[in-house]
C-alpha cells in the first residue's frame, strides 16, 4: 500500500541517516547529561527531598532534550531544499507525518533509555521493580511528545526565530503529558500501587490518541498550501 | 491535450505582486523555455505549477487536473528539477534514487539505476555519499531521478547552471528524448544558445506579465 | 470593493458599543453598590463580579478564535484571518486581566498572590498558548502561510485546552486537599443579576472590540496592498527605463 511504503521509507532515512552522521541522538544525550548536572548543583539534595523533585528533573531534562531531537527533524530537511520535495511526494501529506513521529519517538525513546541509567546512579535510586511500568510511562508520554512535537517542527522549520519558537509553542500545549508523566514517574519510583497513580497513564493514552490523530489531520495544512 | 495551462494566474507576496494575470497554454509534446531577469518570478510560475505554491487568483490546470483539487495526481505524473537537488547528503547516489522513487510508487531494480548513472556519467560514484558530490554532480544525479521516474511533465529550473559542457549535452539529449515520447517541458533559463535548438516556443516574464520571446528558436528533433 | 461584511459591521458596531456600556455600568452598579456583601469574605468578593465576567468572556473569546480557524481553514477568505488576529489580541487581554483580577481577590482573601489554583494555572497556560499565537504571527512574513499555520496553532489549542484545565485540576486535588476554589463563594439569587448583566456586558464588549479591530486589520491590509501594487508598478518602469 503506497501510504504505508511512504512511511516505511521516511523512517528508514530517517534512521540510516542518524546512523551515519550521529548527529541527533549524541547531541541529545550529551545536552541531557549537562542538564542532569546543573540539575544535582541546584537542588542540594538529602535522599528525602531527592525522591520528592527527582520526577520533576527526569522529566525537564527529556522534554527538553526532545525538543532538540524534534527541532532536527525538519531542519535537516532544509539542506538541498528536501522539504521541497517532501511536498511534492504524490502521496497523503499523513504518511509523511507519521514516518516522522515514528523516527523522532525512536529517537527519543533511545536517549530515555540511555539517560535512565545515569538517573538510578546519580541520585540512588531503587527501582528494579518499577522498570516495566516506568517504560510504560515513557513510551505514552514520548508518543505524545512526538506527536505534537513533530508537528510544531514542521511549522517553525519555515519561520523565522525557529528554534525558540519550537518550544514557546510546543511546551504549553504539552502541559499535560508534563504533569501526567510527572506524578506517574512519582507514583512508580515511589513504589506505590498502580491504581494510585493509573488516572495519569490514563491520561498519557487519551491525550496521545486525541492529539496524533488532530496533528495528523492538521499536517496537512503545515506542509501544503 | 493541453499539458500544461494557466489562467489569469497571479501571485503576490503580501504587498509585493510577483506575477500578474499570466495565461498560457502548453501543448503535450512541446518545449516552452521561460526567460526573464532575476527576480523576474520565473521560479514562483514553476513553482506554482509544481503545486508548491499557491497562485493568489487565478486557476491552473497539468494534464486536466485542477490545481487546486487535483494536487495528488498531478504531483504523480510531474516532476520538478528545481535549484536545490533534494538529495540527502549522508545518502549514497543509489539510495537517494531508491528514496526518491519509492515516494513515487516506484521501485527500480538495482539494473535500471545502474544504467540511469552511467547514463549521466556518474557511475563511478554510485557508492559515494552525495555529500562529497560537486555541484555538477548533484545536478546530473537529479537528472538521473527524472531519467527513472518518466514523468509525464517536466519542469526544469535553469538546468544548464552549473553543468559543464558535457553535462550540458546529456540534459539537452534527456530533454528530446521526453520531447520524442510526448511529454512536455517547462524550462527557466537565461541562455538563448543553449535552448535555441530544443525549445518549440519561447517567452519572457516583464513586469509580472509573460509576453512571447523571439529567441529564433530552431527546435532540432530529427536525431533521437 | 469594501468587503460587504466590513460594511454590515460598520452598521452594527455601535449597537454592541451601546449594550456593552449599558450592560457593564448596570452590572457595576448592582453589584458594587446595590448587593450585599459576602458572609465571609466581606466587601473583596465584589471583585468577583469582575473576575468572573473576564474569565467566561476570555474563554468565549477563544471559542470564537477556534470557530474562526476552522472557518479560515475550510473557506480561506482573508477578512476571516483578520478576525483571527484580532480576536487573539483581545482573547489575550481578557485572559490577562482575569489573572489579574484572579490575583487581586486571592491576595486579601488567602494572603498570597499566587495559589496555584487550578482556574488561574490553566488561564496562565491559555495565555502562553496565545501570546505564543501572536508571536508566530510576528515572526512569519508570507501573509498566506501566517493565517493558515496560526489557524493550525489556534485549533490544536482549542483541543488541548479541556485537557489541560483537567490535568491542572488533577493536579491541584492531589496536592491541596482544601480546595482554593475560587468557585468557593455561595451564589444566592441577589447575587447572580449583577454576575449575569456583567458577563452578557463583557461579552457585548468583546464582539464590539472584536469588530473594531477586524474592520481596523482589514483597511490596513487594504491600505498596503494598493500601496504594494503602486510600489511595484513604480518600481518595474524604474527598471525598465
Amino acid at each position: 500500500m503506497a501510504f504505508l511504503k511512504v512511511v516505511q521509507w521516511i523512517v528508514w532515512k530517517d534512521l540510516v541517516t542518524e546512523i551515519r552522521s550521529r548527529e541527533t541522538i549524541s547531541s541529545m544525550v550529551f545536552f541531557a547529561l549537562i542538564v542532569i548536572l546543573i540539575f544535582s548543583f541546584s537542588f542540594s539534595m538529602n535522599q528525602q527531598a531527592a525522591q520528592e523533585v527527582i520526577a520533576g528533573i527526569i522529566w525537564v531534562a527529556f522534554a527538553f532534550t526532545g525538543i532538540i531531537g524534534l527541532g532536527k527533524s525538519f531542519s535537516s530537511e532544509l539542506q538541498n531544499d528536501c522539504l521541497e520535495s517532501l511536498q511534492m511526494v504524490p502521496a497523503p501529506k499523513g504518511a509523511i507525518f507519521l514516518g516522522k513521529v515514528t523516527a523522532n519517538f525512536a529517537f527519543i525513546f533511545v536517549v530515555e533509555i540511555l539517560l535512565f541509567p545515569m538517573f538510578v546512579i546519580f541520585f540512588n535510586l531503587d527501582v528494579i521493580e518499577e522498570i516495566p511500568i516506568l517504560l510504560l510511562i515513557f513510551f505514552l508520554a514520548t508518543i505524545g511528545l512526538s506527536a505534537v512535537g513533530t508537528l510544531f517542527s514542521a511549522l517553525t522549520v519555515q519561520i523565522r526565530a525557529r528554534e525558540v519558537m519550537l518550544p514557546i509553542l510546543l511546551l504549553p500545549l504539552v502541559v499535560p503529558v508534563m504533569i501526567a508523566a510527572v506524578e506517574a514517574t512519582k507514583g512508580a519510583l515511589h513504589g506505590d500501587p498502580f491504581s494510585l497513580y493509573r488516572q495519569w497513564v490514563e491520561l498519557l493514552s487519551i491525550f496521545d490518541v486525541v492529539f496524533t490523530v488532530v496533528s495528523f489531520w492538521l499536517f496537512e495544512f503545515v506542509m501544503d498550501s | 491535450m493541453t499539458a500544461i495551462s494557466a489562467t489569469h494566474l497571479s501571485k503576490s507576496f503580501g504587498h509585493y505582486h510577483v506575477l500578474q494575470n499570466i495565461s498560457i497554454e502548453i501543448a503535450q509534446g512541446e518545449c516552452f523555455a521561460l526567460f526573464g531577469p532575476n527576480g523576474s518570478g520565473k521560479t514562483t510560475l514553476l513553482k506554482i505549477f509544481a503545486t508548491l505554491q499557491r497562485p493568489t487568483s487565478g486557476h491552473m490546470a497539468i494534464l486536466g487536473h485542477d490545481g487546486s483539487q487535483g494536487k495528488e495526481e498531478i504531483r504523480a505524473s510531474l516532476m520538478f528539477l528545481a535549484h536545490g537537488s533534494h538529495l540527502y547528503e549522508d545518502l549514497n547516489a543509489i539510495e537517494n534514487l531508491q528514496f526518491a522513487l519509492s515516494l513515487r510508487g516506484l521501485s527500480p531494480s538495482d539494473h535500471e539505476i545502474k544504467v540511469a548513472l552511467d547514463r549521466v556519467a556518474i557511475g563511478a560514484f554510485s557508492e559515494m555519499k552525495v555529500r562529497n558530490f560537486s555541484a555538477g554532480m548533484k545536478k546530473r544525479l537529479a537528472l538521473a531521478k527524472a531519467t527513472l521516474a518518466q514523468p509525464q511533465v517536466l519542469l526544469l529550473d535553469e538546468p544548464f547552471s552549473a553543468l559543464d559542457t558535457a553535462g550540458m549535452e546529456i540534459m539537452q539529449n534527456y530533454i528530446r528524448e521526453v520531447v520524442h515520447r510526448q511529454g512536455t517541458v517547462l524550462m527557466s533559463t537565461h541562455d538563448s544558445d543553449k535552448t535555441r535548438a530544443i525549445a518549440h516556443r519561447a517567452g519572457i516574464i516583464r513586469k509580472g506579465h509573460l509576453e512571447p520571446y523571439d529567441i529564433g528558436t530552431s527546435p532540432d528533433y530529427g536525431l533521437s | 470593493m469594501i468587503h460587504k461584511a466590513i460594511r454590515r459591521i460598520q452598521r452594527l458596531k455601535g449597537w454592541f458599543g451601546g449594550g456593552a456600556a449599558l450592560c457593564i455600568f448596570a452590572g457595576l452598579y448592582l453589584g458594587l453598590i446595590d448587593s450585599p456583601p459576602d458572609y465571609y469574605q466581606g466587601e473583596v468578593v465584589r471583585i468577583m463580579y469582575v473576575h468572573v465576567p473576564l474569565a467566561h468572556t476570555a474563554l468565549f473569546a477563544y471559542t470564537v478564535l477556534f470557530g474562526g480557524s476552522v472557518w479560515y481553514l475550510w473557506k480561506r477568505d482573508p477578512i476571516v484571518d483578520n478576525m483571527c488576529h484580532a480576536c487573539a489580541a483581545l482573547s489575550a487581554i481578557f485572559t490577562a486581566l482575569a489573572l489579574a483580577t484572579g490575583m487581586i481577590w486571592g491576595k486579601p482573601t488567602w494572603n498570597t498572590w499566587w495559589t496555584w489554583d487550578a482556574r488561574l494555572t490553566s488561564f496562565i497556560v491559555l495565555l502562553l498558548i496565545l501570546i505564543g499565537y501572536l508571536m508566530l504571527r510576528t515572526f512569519i512574513d508570507d501573509p498566506e502561510k501566517e493565517a493558515r499555520y496560526a489557524a493550525v496553532l489556534a485549533i490544536l489549542g482549542f483541543v488541548d485546552l479541556p485537557i489541560i484545565h483537567f490535568s491542572v485540576e488533577w493536579w491541584r486535588t492531589l496536592h491541596q486537599p482544601q480546595s482554593f476554589s475560587i468557585r468557593g463563594v455561595s451564589i444566592s439569587s441577589g447575587l447572580l443579576v449583577p454576575l449575569f448583566c456583567m458577563s452578557v456586558g463583557m461579552s457585548l464588549l468583546f464582539s464590539y472590540m472584536l469588530m473594531v479591530r477586524t474592520q481596523l486589520l482589514y483597511l490596513t491590509h487594504l491600505l498596503h496592498a494598493k500601496k504594494g501594487r503602486l510600489l511595484s508598478q513604480f518600481h518595474l518602469s524604474k527598471a525598465d527605463s
